[in-house]
């Protein structure tokens, strides 16, 4: 015990220097190159390194598993069964004519394997259930979140791996979480204080910087490297900016390029404070829980926003609910009816450095965030596609499929007819009758057929 | 997965008795664990989380089969409650492709027992026989996505084909005669010469091992 002693004061004092360093080095290395909008090309650095070591990783797995033989991973599958690809007439006709030598097309028992085998394949695996896990990696990152298998494959590898862990929770995420938390009292403070100005120019030009100079350390917080592309095509005054929604982050990854109003419900605690700050400096359009429903007063409000050229174009995420990143929902029609022009943007992230997705069943926000704040980055692309107008001739669902569409093919998604709110929704009736009607058009128009003959 | 590993010997006993490899089973264990949110049994209502079943016109059908204790090879008859996930893999073994290496005899079991599947999918009140009314349940459900058809065309399609069926079963019958039901018998003699084995049943993908992401 008395061993301790003269090495407490050595600790301390340790401890203290490593925090001022820690801090001038976050102060003059992120925060200040944050506020001027400048960058010193450091997160790319880290990204190439990043990649260089995780196909080193990747390698060595690869030889591990061979010499071990061990099961190794195989690349993402789309699906566990083997679907077959013909019709429900070709598989129909197939099975009565393995059966009957009649050739009378009408109602046989046969007809219900069809039906039955889709049944039960479905149960097995079906399309929408999928898309809302999160998507599956073909090599791995490091990230013991995104395979167990791979652990026990080597020993030098699993030194990597107990290094990376030791770096992203003991040195990468308390100085994100620092960022944070700078972050988020700058904009607090900040936007207070400007609401404090009189309305005018200058209260204007302020309030868009400390909303971006925020949201710049915030990016930062979570290492998110971000490419834009199409720059030209950014949303103007008056317009309402709609994206593909993956995760709460896609809020920050748009407003630290541009300068946005927020939609969205007020919320209590920290959010709360937050959005009551913002909205101070400049006019955001925050509801209260009971106006939400109301789809009527939200339009109105909306329609009034946009229709002030002063006020900043409007951020709305119209699928609803966070997808996984590799399709495109269905767009809630809403935010169409409107009649403003439309900025269609992409967002794809890439999931070698971390899973931006957040699983709103699974994870509560507090843990997605622990998350983010502890993968190795986040990288994404950010693509502005042209302004898109309503046609005079279609209505606003085909309007918002028509936006969808674009969305998904720029950013590589599939596009799903499937509605978001599948997730936790049922099935819209309408979409049951296709393939009850097929096969019955078959049996019946034959039937009719024969009686006539 | 956590589970996989920890019940090897409970696994390598279910794949003996319903015919998976443990790959197959682990996947439709995730299956199992989706449908039924984490619990460990599953109930009819679980079924209603897949969105492709509603395309299914007998979606009722499917998923009464799945809770029918004639299809959970348990002595007692009726529906059950909720099943648990090895009454699951029972169901499912029903759709297994056959293998290369199945003798006559095999073949034979396995094709009888997709066929009772079957049979109890349209004998709905598990008396053993195929009735006119249940046959004409059958065809009314397949049909039932058309507005257009009346309900007396459906009839008629399902009478004629009872009819049919009835001159394959029992040969020609004297004016008095009431043809009561299908019998199971009566049914294997109808899928004479069909091949069904290659026609019900779900060819999994081979994969070995699929990193996942959690």
């Amino acid at each position: 015990m008395f061993l301790l002693l003269p090495f407490d004061s050595l600790v301390v004092n340790l401890l203290g220097i490593s925090i001022t360093v820690l801090f001038t080095l976050l102060l003059v290395f992120i925060i200040v190159p944050a506020i001027f909008g400048v960058s010193f090309g450091i997160r790319k650095v880290y990204m190439k390194t990043l990649l260089k070591i995780f196909q080193w990783a990747t390698l060595r797995i690869e030889r591990g598993a061979k010499e071990k033989n061990h099961p190794l991973y195989k690349p993402y599958v789309n699906g566990i069964i083997a679907k077959e690809p013909t019709s429900l007439e070709e598989e129909i006709k197939e099975l009565r004519r393995s059966g009957k030598a009649l050739d009378t097309p009408e109602f046989e028992l046969s007809d219900i394997f069809y039906f039955c085998r889709k049944g039960i394949e479905t149960i097995m695996d079906d399309e929408v259930t999928k898309r809302f896990s999160a998507e599956e990696l073909e090599s791995w990152n490091l990230l013991s979140r995104t395979n167990y298998n791979f652990q026990y494959i080597s020993l030098r590898l699993t030194v990597l791996w107990g290094l990376g862990v030791l770096i992203r929770y003991c040195f990468l995420l308390p100085l994100r979480i620092a960022l944070a938390f700078t972050g988020i009292s700058l904009l607090v403070t900040g936007t207070t204080v400007v609401g404090y100005l009189p309305n005018g120019r200058c209260k204007d030009f302020l309030s868009k910087h400390v909303h971006l100079m925020c949201y710049r350390i915030c990016v930062r917080a979570l290492t998110a490297i971000i490419t834009y592309h199409d720059r030209e095509n950014r949303p103007r005054n008056g317009g309402i900016c709609v994206a593909n929604h993956t995760s709460p982050i896609d809020v920050i990854i748009l407003a630290s390029d541009g300068y946005y109003a927020m939609v969205g419900q007020i919320h209590g605690g920290l959010m709360g404070v937050i959005q009551r700050a913002m909205v101070k400096a400049c006019p955001h359009v925050w509801f209260e829980r009971s106006e939400v429903k109301d789809r009527h007063l939200v339009a109105r409000r909306l329609t009034e926003h946009v229709q002030d050229k002063s006020k900043l174009p409007i951020l709305i995420f119209p699928e609803g609910t966070c997808i996984n990143n590799t399709s495109v929902m269905m767009f809630k029609k809403g935010s169409f009816e409107i009649g403003a022009t439309v900025y269609p943007v992409a967002i794809k992230y890439d999931p070698q450095f971390g899973d931006a997705f957040w699983n709103s069943s699974k994870y509560g926000m507090v843990t997605y965030l622990l998350r983010m704040m502890t993968s190795w980055a986040i990288v994404c692309s950010v693509w502005y596609l042209p302004p898109m107008t309503r046609q005079p001739e279609e209505d606003a669902v085909q309007f918002a499929n028509r936006v969808k569409s674009a969305i998904a093919r720029q950013g590589g998604l599939v596009d799903l007819l499937w509605d978001g709110g599948l997730k936790r929704e049922k099935v819209k009736d309408a979409f049951k009758e296709e393939q009850q009607k097929l096969y019955s058009k078959m049996i019946v128009g034959s039937h009719e057929d024969r009686s006539r003959s | 997965m956590g589970s996989a590993h920890s019940v090897p010997a409970e696994m390598r006993e279910l794949a003996d008795r319903t015919g998976f490899t443990s790959e197959q089973i682990e996947h439709l264990h995730r299956r199992f664990k989706q449908l039924s949110q984490d619990q460990l049994t599953i109930r009819k209502e679980n079924f209603d989380s897949i969105p492709d079943l509603e395309f299914n016109p007998i979606r009722g059908k499917i998923v009464h089969a799945f809770f029918d204790k004639r299809n959970l090879r348990q002595e007692s008859d009726g529906l059950a409650e909720e099943i648990n996930f090895e009454d699951f893999l029972t169901i499912m073994s029903y759709f297994r492709p056959i293998e290369m290496n199945m003798d006559e005899e095999q073949l034979d079991r396995f094709r009888k027992e997709k066929l009772k599947f079957l049979f109890h999918m349209y004998d709905s009140d598990h008396d053993g026989k195929i009735t006119l009314q249940e046959y004409r349940n059958v065809v009314e459900e397949l049909l039932s996505g058309n507005p257009h058809l009346e309900k007396e065309s459906a009839r008629s399609i399902a009478d004629g084909a009872m009819m049919e069926a009835a001159s394959i079963c029992v040969g020609q019958m004297g004016p008095d005669q009431v043809y009561e039901g299908i019998t199971f018998e009566d049914f294997l003699k109808m899928w004479q010469g069909i091949d069904i084995e290659t026609k019900m049943h779900v060819r999994f993908l081979n994969v070995d091992t699929i990193a996942h992401c959690y």
